[in-house]
């Protein structure tokens, strides 16, 4: 690292000089060019060290400190300690000293456990040893060692230390295969290719001769990109020139597959290669809890200021009469006297600052880290969430967002492979028009012979079943499948019978599933060996065909090709791909009755393909064969050059028929998503599939219902009419409705009132995201934003990647279209709360991007899983992780956040008050044993219990009801308004304890024997009072009672009488002050004093449940309903059945409480006392002020 | 970790009520009824409660006698700090209107008298007044040692500036005759205070176990000399200094005196009361078991218990009346 930003600098205080630092010249095993070529000029590059740590044995307390205390809140803390340790304080340093010890304590030992994992794996990392040459021999050496230049020998399965460039290979055609799985995901074999003109060097002594040197660009990021030149010193001979491709270069991190060894000269090492530059930790995501608890500290920090300015001013006016400021009873020493007035005012205000300090307690950071990391064990724990097939359970990688569950508004899922099963089953096909189904198969039982197919309609005839032979041989030929024998493949991807121990391997499941499925009809690939890939036919009997040619899938072509020669010499070019792609380069075939029966499919949310063929005669394949070789070898524009070669080869092709394969959704997908729906959800569906499949496979698990109005903003509207019309169209339909409605609070609810559903294209959505030269692109994105606002769900199909890179700056790693549109949604002026969830490599960009990520446990490796903050098993567990975990997460730390601000005002605002009495003298109210006690152990552990088990409505009924999400949405309880009122709260309760205490002690004797009370007893009344009431208001605020919230609640307040007594009736020796002695004992032997603790309790809660009784009674929310629904009842109620939801017209949906509110009602009936049903009616229109239904509104009764 | 039977299902979580949050609970509703009823009970008891503290308060006779005034002369003569040891005698007749039945505590009573400042409480020395170590005037600032070096003892603001009037009780049986009321000095201080917290230094003489520190510097005696009737009330023992040390949560506050039986009064005694510019007074109250005569306790009570009972009343009407619109609903 530090390399390179010297580099930078350099770069930059050198840039007039040279072009040098712009590309590095590669001495290749460190021999000098010959004379004649450049001067042989040495670099500096960095050595093949990985450093992922962060921090050194010598460096990591200091950095850990600077770390923490950057922290804010830890900061404060310091700076209290500070004062206390400075200043003459009435509170002792220790009181904010020893809790801000122990927080930093253990984070640091945390981080320093994390840090040194790191170092370990580092070690480990740099320290495995590397094979490379030299002086014509094989040398071992560690990794660490590796400098740039040094030929690395490789062999197979071993994975790359450092960026190479592929020399050559034991293959003999100098290529080798490699997975990425690490890097990118892709577990598919890459092929790569040597130099040309050294893949001949085989041997160590070889290698050693070759004299070359290589100019490359500096290391940058993508891993797809490399440019290079390598000069080739023959003797004496000019050199030879060759460029340098991403082909040629491989990468550290991939392995080395299929191939015995390699050779290839290191041109990147250590933190410069592409894989350590990929590497970009993980920016922390901060929930909207975490935001609001900020500006909440930030608002308790100008109380806390202006409460230590109001007494310091009211101090010096006070003191403004020398009686008051020094009476004769408490004179001042003489250093006092002389000190400086200013310096004493903010010694004063500094004092204050101090005593009131306790309003902003460490202990909640404490709790909150507590409650979060204590919390995300319940989703671990999880058993629903367990999936017995896989034996996965849930996985939590950050505990920072347990409660931003609670909070998402989007959900944007990936198809395949999160809403689909990603395990793809040959459905049909259609040859020539007629449809075969495969029989199907039971318990992977196959029957491999003709018998197998069942016939829709008539019988082919004799040339039919050549077709159809043909077709089945195509399937089996035109494809990228690798046969590995044994059963060491990473990832569980292997044929259905493993009785024939053969597994197929494909980077697209979809073939397969093909190849799989034409098995089941008779055909078999068995291998490709040598370039002759052999097929088991009908008869049993080998068929080989020599694989001439492949021309590689690209999606932008939709196709792929393959050309072989058949054993009776006959040359065939088979090209499979998507329909659109396919039928205008067919000149022959049923076109029109394919074409029915793939759209016929696609309409059932299969995946579709097309087969075609054309026979070849030796010259045509010359051609062909020259065509791609000198498109191969072109130096410039090479990937155009082959798409054109392609474009001209798969042309006047015979249609044989179509495919379909089913990709299965995954379990109660469609239960879940309506579940998402129905908890003012909106979801998302980001695919890479064909319009219809996609839309197919929306309707299949309701994302789509019956009754949605399908809104299409696709490329073919585009090209009808100008983009311009199409969103001003449907913006206006979709506002026609809700127009009149002032779009506030609740956009989900609007979107019900008539179901809108969004179908967008790739390339429709980058012309809507592309700048405009006017300038107006922020406009269509407004209006674009507008729509999806009011569509509950929305199915983006996605763009193709050349697309992609024309609107997003590129994204390494990623698919830039989804971590866009999350982006976008992110961005928005209403700032929603974004949950992406997916499965594959592809996705880790959108998953990181929203504010919650949630990886599915998939098929296409554990990629998103690792870069997710949750990761899960199955699709349908997003249902109870949102609806339950989440809400009650949400309900449970903005309960927390709120009592902890509540009681601490409780507990300060007495002291503040009592410098009214005290001539503003600072003194304490409460002893500093109470004072320090206080947060961190009478009223800490119930309100930490609370915030881990409480559950305001049961699991079942949340499960249940998904529109009781709504109520939480929006960050609802941690408003302002609901802040304020906590604070109020607080403060009322404040005064209640200290005025109560106040005039009973004023003017009065409260024992029966005549003795008197002095300060001490007074505080510890106010705090007696203070500690039952906070906890009683957290045992009122209760729901839920285990045994575990009677334990500690009423153990904690047992603990505080119990400390009292043992407090009060001991002289400590340790202690210089017996201020405490007997006080406690003696106020409860006063009879006046227990009523008055009593009353102050009684006063203080009893606004409080007032509120609360008569809220729920007039303005029930659907949650509190839920609450008072008899459990009786919803016992009984069914599960929601997918037809019933299904048949659920406009008045239901547009009424999202109804279905609760109906059980409500009836329970009202058979209870006498609850509150009335007229109350879910108030409701309703308290949320929405100003909604007016706009058709199949709710039966209008009195509005 | 406990490991199941088949070892590929170890990592199924274990299905016990705490992890699966399906502890056994109680669910409190909060429905009409019980809510109602709740409110009326407190109510009830609020109200009961009050007016039984109201009844009793006011069975209790007072009488505060302000001497502020009257005895400023005296005030005025100690102003001069050479006088302090001066004798000053005013007398204020009064007259009792009522019998004050059972017993009668006098208490002196201080207006704008702070002895809650921060550094007035601080200013004490416990280890001293514990007896352990009569020289530790550490925390006593600044009153921890007279002008050439010796330690005070008792030293710190609060025991210097001890309430030191003295407060005569006679009865005025007619113009000439006068009998001084008996006056118990003993149980006005907390038992723990007296015999476990404050202790004096172990002596066999008292004075010689002061050896070596000096008086405050407002006392007109040494701490050993100051109840010259009684011996065993001397040093920090002493009930008065006990009480005085005894700080006050306010600057008006009342301090126990003495306890008698019988009633009539007489009072003697020079309080340097304008150098505080506060103001000074003798009160005699009987008591109960609620305490002194104070409304508040009774009047709070009262008012809780009728603003519940007003809680009910309005609750349990909008409820009857929001039930009814809903059965007008449900006909419909």
């Amino acid at each position: 690292m530090d390399c390179s930003l010297v580099r930078t600098l350099v770069r930059r205080y050198c840039a007039g000089e040279e072009n040098w630092v712009d590309s590095r010249t590669i001495y290749v095993g460190h021999r000098e060019p010959p004379p004649g070529a450049d001067a042989y000029i040495p670099q500096r590059y960095p050595d093949n060290r990985i450093v992922s740590s962060k921090y050194t044995f010598w460096n990591f307390i200091p950095k850990n400190l600077f770390e923490q205390f950057r922290r804010i809140a830890n900061f404060y803390f310091l700076i209290i300690f500070l004062v206390q340790l400075i200043i003459d304080t009435p509170t002792s340093p220790v009181t904010s000293g020893l809790p801000l010890f122990f927080v930093i304590t253990v984070t640091a030992i945390k981080q320093g456990y994390e840090d040194w994992l790191r170092h370990k794996a580092d070690n480990a990392m740099n320290q495995c040893s590397v094979h490379f040459i030299q002086h014509g021999k094989l040398v071992r050496k560690q990794s660490r060692k590796l400098r740039v230049g040094d030929i690395v020998m490789v062999k197979e399965d071993e994975t790359f230390p450092c960026d190479l460039v592929f020399l050559s290979s034991s293959r003999g055609d100098g290529t080798c295969h490699v997975t990425t799985a690490s890097l990118d995901g892709e577990s598919s074999h890459k092929t790569h290719y040597a130099v040309q003109d050294t893949k001949g060097f085989h041997t160590e002594e070889d290698i050693d001769g070759l004299h070359a040197t290589i100019e490359c660009e500096q290391p940058q990021p993508d891993l797809y990109k490399f440019v290079g030149r390598i000069n080739v010193y023959n003797d004496l001979n000019d050199p030879v020139v060759r460029p340098l491709g991403s082909e040629n270069l491989l990468l550290r991190g991939a392995t080395l597959k299929n191939t015995e060894k390699i050779f290839g000269v290191a041109i990147y090492t250590g933190m410069e290669t592409k894989m350590a530059l990929n590497y970009q930790s993980k920016s922390q995501k901060r929930s909207a809890v975490e935001k609001s608890m900020n500006v909440f500290l930030i608002v308790y920090l100008c109380i806390l200021i202006s409460k230590a300015l109001i007494n310091t001013v009211l101090k010096y006016v006070w003191q403004s009469e020398p009686f008051r400021d020094e009476p004769w009873y408490n004179q001042k020493t003489e250093s006092e006297r002389q000190r400086n007035l200013f310096l004493r005012a903010f010694t004063d205000f500094l004092a204050f600052m101090v005593l009131f300090n306790y309003i902003i307690p460490v202990s909640m950071y404490v709790t909150v880290e507590m409650q979060k990391f204590f919390g995300s064990y319940f989703i671990t724990w999880d058993e629903e969430m367990f999936d017995e097939d896989t034996g996965e359970g849930p996985v939590v990688n950050t505990s920072d967002l347990n409660e931003e569950l609670g909070q998402v508004e989007y959900v944007f899922t990936d198809k395949t492979g999160t809403l689909t099963e990603n395990n793809m089953e040959f459905k049909e096909c259609c040859i020539e028009g007629h449809v075969y189904v495969p029989h199907a198969v039971c318990n992977g039982q196959v029957l491999p012979d003709a018998s197998g197919i069942d016939m829709i309609d008539s019988s082919p005839g004799v040339s039919g079943r050549e077709r159809e032979e043909l077709f089945f041989r195509a399937i089996c030929l035109c494809h990228t499948i690798q046969v590995k024998d044994d059963d060491e493949v990473d990832g569980p991807r292997k044929s259905p019978d493993s009785g024939k121990s053969c597994v197929y391997i494909s980077s697209s499941p979809d073939e397969v599933a093909l190849v799989e499925g034409v098995q089941r009809l008779g055909f078999t690939f068995l291998r490709l060996k040598n370039n002759y890939m052999e097929i088991l036919n009908r008869d049993n009997a080998i068929e080989r065909f020599e694989l001439l040619e492949i021309l590689s899938f690209d999606s932008v072509r939709r196709r792929m090709s393959v050309i072989v020669k058949s054993a009776t010499g006959e040359i065939y070019l088979f090209c499979k791909g998507a329909d659109s792609s396919i039928f205008p380069q067919v000149i022959e075939g049923r076109v029109d009755q394919i074409r029915a029966r793939v759209e016929h499919s696609a309409v059932e949310g299969l995946r579709t393909l097309c087969v075609a063929y054309k026979r070849l005669i030796q010259e045509e394949y010359e051609g062909v064969r020259k065509l791609l070789q000198a498109a191969k070898m072109a130096l410039q524009d090479r990937e155009k050059k082959l798409a054109e070669a392609y474009e001209q080869i798969e042309k006047d092709l015979i249609l044989l028929g179509a495919t379909a394969v089913e990709d299965r959704l995954q379990e109660k997908a469609a239960d879940t998503i309506e579940a998402l729906q129905k908890a003012g959800i909106k979801v998302w569906v980001l695919t890479g599939d064909k319009m219809e499949t996609a839309a197919a496979t929306c309707y299949a698990c309701k994302l789509f219902r019956r009754n949605t109005q399908l809104l299409e903003l696709t490329t073919k509207k585009i090209e009808e009419q100008s983009l311009h019309d199409v969103l001003f169209e449907l913006s206006k339909t979709v506002l026609r409705c809700s127009g009149g409605l002032t779009r506030d609070n609740f956009s989900g609810l609007s979107a019900d009132v008539h179901d809108y559903g969004l179908i967008i294209d790739g390339a429709a959505l980058s012309l809507i995201m592309k700048p405009q030269e006017d300038g107006s692109s922020s406009n269509y994105r407004e209006v674009f934003l507008e729509i999806c606002r009011n569509c509950s769900a929305v199915l983006c199909c996605r763009m193709a990647p050349l697309q992609k890179a024309q609107v997003h700056a590129p994204c390494p790693l990623s698919l830039a279209s989804d971590w866009g549109i999350v982006k976008l949604i992110k961005l928005s002026k209403e700032h929603p709360i974004t949950l992406a969830i997916g499965d594959g490599a592809n996705d880790v960009s959108m998953i990181l991007e929203a504010h919650v990520g949630v990886g599915v446990v998939g098929k296409e490796g554990r990629q998103a899983a690792r870069n997710s903050d949750y990761a899960i098993p199955k699709f349908k567990h997003l249902k109870k992780m949102l609806l339950v975990h989440g809400h009650l997460y949400y309900v449970r730390i903005s309960e927390l956040v709120q009592y902890f601000f509540y009681k601490n005002v409780c507990f300060i605002f007495p002291q503040f008050l009592y410098q009214f009495f005290c001539g503003f003298s600072q003194q304490t109210l409460y002893d500093t044993a109470y004072l320090t006690l206080y947060n961190i152990s009478f009223t800490s552990l119930p309100i930490l219990l609370y915030s881990l088990v409480e559950q305001h409505v049961g699991i079942d009924t949340l499960r249940r009801d998904p529109s009781l999400y709504r109520d939480v949405t929006k960050n609802a309880l941690l408003r302002w308004r609901v802040f304020i009122y906590w604070t109020f709260l607080g403060v009322f309760d404040a005064l209640v304890f200290f005025f109560g205490a106040y005039f009973m002690f004023e003017n009065t004797t409260v024992t029966s024997n005549g003795q008197i009370f002095g300060n001490w007893t007074f505080g510890t009344l106010v705090f007696t009072v203070m500690v039952f009431t906070v906890t009683l208001k957290l045992a009122l605020d209760t729901h839920y009672w285990t045994w575990m919230n009677h334990f500690v609640l009423w153990g904690s307040l047992l603990f505080y009488v119990a400390f009292s007594l043992l407090w009060g009736g001991v002289v400590w020796p340790f202690l210089s002050y017996q201020r405490m002695y007997y006080v406690f004992i003696q106020m409860l032997s006063s009879g006046p004093a227990w009523l008055a603790i009593v009353l102050l309790i009684t006063v203080s809660l009893l606004p409080d449940v007032l509120k609360k009784v008569l809220c729920q009674q007039l303005w029930p929310s659907a949650t509190e309903r839920a609450q008072n629904t008899c459990v009786r009842w919803q016992d009984h109620l069914p599960e929601l059945t997918p037809l019933a939801s299904l048949q659920s017209l406009h008045p239901s949906a547009a009424w999202p409480g109804s279905h609760s509110e109906q059980v409500t009602s009836l329970c009202w009936e058979s209870k006498e006392h609850e509150a009335p049903a007229h109350g879910a009616r108030l409701s309703l229109s308290r949320r929405h002020p100003s909604w007016k239904p706009c058709f199949g509104g709710p039966p209008s009764g009195d509005g | 970790m406990k490991t199941t039977p088949q070892g590929c299902q170890s990592r199924l979580p274990d299905n016990t009520a705490l992890k699966q949050q399906q502890l056994p609970a109680y669910r409190l509703q909060l429905s009409a009824t019980g809510v109602l009823s709740g409110f009326f009970a407190t109510g009830v008891f609020c109200l009961g409660v009050g007016i039984i503290l109201i009844l009793s308060a006011k069975s209790i006779k007072e009488i505060e006698i302000n001497y502020t005034k009257i005895c400023a002369n005296c005030a005025k003569l100690r102003e001069n700090a050479v006088n302090f040891d001066k004798e000053c005698t005013c007398s204020i007749p009064f007259h009792i209107p009522e019998t004050m039945q059972g017993n009668v505590y006098m208490y002196y009573k201080l207006y704008g008298f702070y002895q809650n400042l921060y550094g007035y409480i601080l200013s004490r020395s416990n280890s001293q007044l514990l007896g352990t170590d009569v020289k530790d005037v550490g925390s006593c600032a600044p009153f921890r040692e007279s002008h050439n070096g010796t330690p005070i003892a008792p030293c710190g603001a609060i025991a210097n500036s001890i309430f030191n009037d003295t407060i005569i009780l006679s009865y005025n049986l007619n113009s000439s005759i006068h009998i001084k009321v008996p006056m118990l000095r003993s149980g006005i201080t907390w038992w723990t205070d007296k015999y476990v917290k404050f202790r004096n230094p172990s002596s066999n003489n008292l004075s010689s176990a002061f050896a070596g520190t000096t008086k405050p510097p407002y006392w007109p005696k040494p701490v050993y000399e100051l109840d010259e009737e009684d011996p065993g009330n001397n040093g920090f023992i002493n009930d008065d200094f006990i009480v005085w040390m005894r700080t006050a949560a306010f600057p008006t506050f009342k301090k126990l005196y003495r306890r008698l039986s019988r009633t009539q009064c007489f009072i003697e005694g020079l309080p340097a009361v304008t150098r505080f510019r506060g103001e000074k007074s003798v009160v005699l109250s009987t008591l109960t078991w609620s305490g002194g005569r104070s409304l508040f306790l009774g009047l709070a009570y009262t008012v809780t218990g009728a603003v519940t009972w007003l809680a009910t009343f309005s609750m349990m009407a909008a409820h009857l009346m929001l039930k009814e619109r809903k059965m007008f609903f449900s006909q419909q």
